[in-house]
């Protein structure tokens, strides 16, 4: 999930959040997660003041954002301590695929 | 020179050396042991305190309770309870010095809080708000220790990096106590109720809860939760081993945490703003 202005948002990309009117949480929600954008839904966020919008994987590179590998690399570092603690790895294994599904990495890393 | 143990406990039990706490707070307590009092007669009170009134409500407000709509001391005292208000008015000073000064920790802290509130919706648990709260609250003792041993949170910081230890052990190689302990003294001295101040004292070792280990382990698994995904600073570079007991008590497995995480990793993202929100204030 990456939250993007809505100025870099494409047709095509997915909602990973609801959108709300003036992005605001207490606002009117306007369009579901899961919803593919379209050129007309953007333009009409537009309209309706909404200015980030959250999306499926990773697809826009922000300068001075970590990368996958420097996020795996931090969560090593945070595991070292407990890797060998057996309940400690379940929770090590989940965070390791929800970095690379929410960087938009494919399964294949995953399995690595 | 670094402080005893039993001169820090003398230190935190002594509440006139704390922040001061607000004027409010004894009549609220001596309101709410009284059975005849309303909670409009409750809310009354605190909203006579502005300055209070502004930071429960932005409290009551923030992604650890996930209501976002509440706007007046009696609905907070509704939606919340009166223990949690109490709790948010009493911890309000010291609240308001993390934000200022501790930036990592009040991430830390309001992530704990998102978490343990996730955490007790998923598995249907009873007193959802108190068990946020302990969450928000759990390391309050770091913050007396910053405001009462600056010294020593230095050489705690030290050794930790330097030994590559947990600061739980490095805070007991120098002060001979810890930040958990001290929450506990700090939460018996402001009277919280059993279910916040065991949370916060056996954070780190659930087995010693006595009348609450739902609530301690839930805050337990909150907190290692928020370390594994890096969320704010508590000044802990390592993720804690997770406790069997705590792993248990709340039947937890592999499939349910996956769940956790992805629904906490979301709530991450308002906590986020949140925090963000609060320091440009």
């Amino acid at each position: 999930m990456q939250k993007i202005q809505l100025i870099l948002a494409k047709a095509g990309m997915t909602l990973a959040r609801d959108v709300f009117r003036g992005d605001s949480p207490v606002g009117m929600p306007i369009c579901g997660k899961g919803t593919e954008l379209t050129e007309a839904l953007i333009a009409r966020f537009e309209s309706m003041d909404v200015h980030n919008v959250y999306i499926e994987g990773h697809p826009i590179h922000v300068e001075g954002e970590s990368s996958l590998d420097d996020l795996l690399l931090k969560l090593d570092y945070r595991f070292s301590k407990t890797l060998q603690e057996p309940l400690n790895l379940i929770m090590y294994d989940i965070y390791k695929a929800y970095l690379i599904k929410s960087m938009g990495g494919n399964s294949d890393q995953i399995a690595e | 020179m670094t402080k005893s143990r039993s001169d820090l406990k003398k230190i935190i039990m002594d509440t006139r050396t704390l922040p001061t706490l607000p004027n409010v707070i004894n009549k609220l307590n001596s309101l709410s042991d009284n059975e005849k009092s309303s909670v409009q007669e409750m809310a009354r009170i605190v909203s006579s305190d502005q300055v209070l009134s502004a930071r429960i409500l932005r409290l009551a407000n923030s992604p650890s309770y996930g209501f976002y709509r509440v706007s007046t001391i009696s609905n907070a005292m509704i939606l919340l309870g009166v223990n949690v208000v109490k709790s948010l008015a009493l911890s309000s000073s010291i609240f308001a010095i993390m934000e200022k000064d501790s930036i990592g920790l009040w991430e830390h802290s309001l992530g704990v809080g998102a978490a343990a509130n996730l955490i007790a919706n998923k598995l249907g648990l009873p007193e959802c708000e108190e068990i946020a709260t302990a969450g928000l609250l759990h390391d309050i003792g770091k913050v007396i220790i910053t405001i009462k041993c600056s010294e020593a949170e230095k050489d705690i910081l030290k050794l930790a990096h330097e030994r590559q230890i947990y600061i739980l052990e490095a805070e007991r190689e120098i002060i001979d106590t810890d930040h958990a302990e001290i929450g506990g003294w700090l939460s018996k001295s402001w009277f919280l109720p059993d279910k916040l101040s065991e949370p916060i004292a056996f954070h780190h070792d659930v087995a010693k809860s006595k009348n609450h280990h739902i609530k301690t382990a839930v805050v337990h698994i909150a907190d290692v939760l928020i370390c594994a995904s890096g969320f704010g600073n508590s000044g802990e570079s390592f993720v804690p081993p997770i406790q069997k007991i705590a792993w248990d008590t709340l039947n937890l497995n592999e499939q349910l945490l996956a769940e956790l995480i992805n629904e906490i990793e979301d709530r991450l993202v308002e906590v986020k703003a949140f925090c963000l929100e609060m320091i440009n204030d």
